[in-house]
C-alpha cells in the first residue's frame, strides 16, 4: 500500500487517541456531571451509575493513552470498537425511547430540554470514529508508534523477518 | 549444508524467533499495564476527591437578617409561607435546593423580595420540591435539604438555613450534604431544640414533600414549555397570583408588580 495509506495509518491512530484522551479529561474533570450523565441514559440500575460513570473515562484515558503511544495497536483498537459501540448503543436506545438527553461524550450531558436533542449528529460522530478504529484494526502498524519499535505487530506478533533460511 | 544440518539450524532460528516474540508480548504486556495502573490510580484519586469534596465541610452560615421577625417563615404542611397575609401579591417560589439555577434566581432576586415582604406587598410560599432526588451521589440530598429546612421552619430559623444551603449549595452529581452537616448547620443558625435533629434524622417530612412533588409534576398550570410544543415543570418555577412568571427575564419582578390588579 503506498504513502496515503501510511498517513491514513498515522492519522486514524493519533485523531482517535486525542479524541479517547479529550473525551476522557472532560469526563473526569467534572465526576458529578458524568454521573448524571450516565444516569440520564436509563439504563442502569442506580448501584451502577457510578461505578460506570467513573470507569468510563478511565478506559477512554487508558485506550486514548495506549494509542497515543501506538502500543498493542491492534487490541486497543479492538477494544475501542467495543467501547464505541456500546455509547453508540446507548445513544441511540435514548432516541429510540424518546428520552431528552445530551449524550455527555465530551462532557456535560444530562437531561436537556425536548428541542435540545443532538441524536443524529452524536450517532454520525461515533461512526466516524468507529471507521478510525476499525482501520486501526485492520492496520495497527504505524510510525512513531512503541509496536514499530519493538519491532511487534500489533497484539504482539513478531514479523518474522528473521527466517531467512 | 546436509540436510541435517539445514534442520538444526532451521529449528535454533525458529526457536530464538519464538523466544523473541515472547520477550516482545511480555513487554507490550508490562508497559501497557504500566500505563493503565497510572491512569486508573491518578483517575481514580482525582473522582473521589471532586464527588466528596462536600465531606468533612461545615456548611457556612448566610444569615442576612433583612427579614422582619414576623416574616421568618412559617410551616403550612410542606410549604413555608413569609410575608403578610394581607400582601397584594403571592408569590409561589418552587425550588430546588440541588438546583443551580434555583441558587442563582435566589441569590438576584432575594434581597428585593425580602424588602417587598417586609414593605407588606409580597407574601411568599416557599416550595422545597425534591426534583432531583436522583441528582446526587449517593442519592437523597435535595430531600434531606427540604425536610431539614422544613424542620428549621418548626424552630423558627428557616431564611437562614435555606439561604445557607443555596449559598453553600454541593455540586450535582456530588455527595451533597449529609444529614449530620445539616443537623449541624441547624445548630450554627441558631437551633436550639433537640426536636431539629431528631426531625432531621427521622426524614419527617421526606413522604410528604415526595407526595407533593408527584401532584406539583403533574400539575397542568405550573407546566413551562420544554422546546418541542409540550410542557414540563422544572425547578425554579414562579407563580404570581396564580399566574406562571418568566424569571428568565430580568425584570420580571417589575413585571409582577405593574401587573398588579
Amino acid at each position: 500500500m503506498g504513502r496515503l495509506a501510511a498517513v491514513i495509518d498515522l492519522v486514524a491512530r493519533l485523531g482517535l487517541a486525542v479524541v479517547l484522551l479529550v473525551s476522557g479529561v472532560l469526563k473526569i474533570a467534572d465526576p458529578g456531571q458524568t454521573y448524571l450523565a450516565v444516569r440520564a441514559y436509563d439504563v442502569l440500575p442506580d448501584a451502577l451509575v457510578r461505578p460506570a460513570a467513573t470507569v468510563l473515562p478511565l478506559a477512554e484515558l487508558a485506550l486514548g493513552a495506549l494509542l497515543l503511544i501506538g502500543l498493542g495497536t491492534r487490541v486497543v483498537a479492538v477494544l475501542s470498537v467495543l467501547l464505541l459501540v456500546v455509547l453508540t448503543a446507548g445513544v441511540a436506545q435514548a432516541w429510540a425511547r424518546g428520552l431528552s438527553i445530551d449524550c455527555g461524550c465530551f462532557g456535560g450531558g444530562g437531561e436537556v430540554a425536548a428541542g435540545q436533542t443532538e441524536y443524529p449528529l452524536e450517532i454520525a460522530r461515533d461512526l466516524v470514529f468507529l471507521a478510525m478504529a476499525g482501520w486501526l484494526v485492520a492496520r495497527p502498524r504505524s510510525r512513531l508508534s512503541v509496536d514499530g519499535v519493538l519491532g511487534a505487530r500489533a497484539g504482539g506478533e513478531v514479523v518474522r523477518k528473521g527466517a531467512d533460511w | 549444508m546436509s540436510s541435517t544440518d539445514r534442520d538444526r539450524r532451521g529449528a535454533a532460528v525458529l526457536a530464538a524467533a519464538q523466544r523473541e516474540r515472547r520477550r516482545r508480548r511480555l513487554l507490550t504486556g508490562a508497559i501497557a499495564v504500566a500505563v493503565v495502573a497510572a491512569v486508573v490510580v491518578v483517575g481514580l484519586l482525582a473522582t473521589d476527591a471532586s464527588k466528596n469534596e462536600t465531606e468533612g465541610q461545615t456548611i457556612r452560615v448566610v444569615d442576612r437578617a433583612r427579614l422582619l421577625p414576623e416574616h421568618a417563615g412559617a410551616r403550612d404542611g410542606v410549604v413555608v409561607v413569609s410575608g403578610s397575609p394581607t400582601a397584594k401579591i403571592t408569590l409561589d417560589v418552587y425550588a430546588d435546593f440541588l438546583c443551580p439555577v434555583c441558587a442563582k434566581f435566589h441569590e438576584s432576586s432575594a434581597d428585593r423580595i425580602d424588602q417587598l415582604t417586609n414593605e407588606g406587598v409580597l407574601r411568599v410560599r416557599y416550595h422545597m420540591v425534591p426534583l432531583l432526588e436522583h441528582g446526587s451521589d449517593p442519592p437523597g440530598y435535595s430531600v434531606d435539604a427540604a425536610n431539614a429546612s422544613l424542620c428549621a421552619a418548626d424552630a423558627g430559623r428557616f431564611v437562614p438555613f435555606h439561604d445557607s444551603l443555596l449559598a453553600g449549595q454541593p455540586r450535582e452529581g456530588g455527595r451533597g450534604y449529609d444529614k449530620g452537616q445539616l443537623t449541624t448547620l441547624g445548630r450554627d443558625v441558631g437551633i436550639t431544640a433537640p426536636a431539629f435533629a431528631e426531625c432531621v434524622q427521622s426524614g419527617r417530612y421526606d413522604q410528604r414533600l415526595r407526595d407533593e412533588l408527584a401532584r406539583t409534576v403533574a400539575n397542568p398550570a405550573l407546566g413551562q414549555p420544554d422546546g418541542s410544543g409540550r410542557t414540563r415543570f422544572g425547578t425554579p418555577t414562579v407563580v404570581a397570583n396564580g399566574t406562571l412568571v418568566r424569571t428568565t427575564d430580568a425584570d420580571w419582578l417589575a413585571g409582577v408588580l405593574s401587573a398588579r390588579p
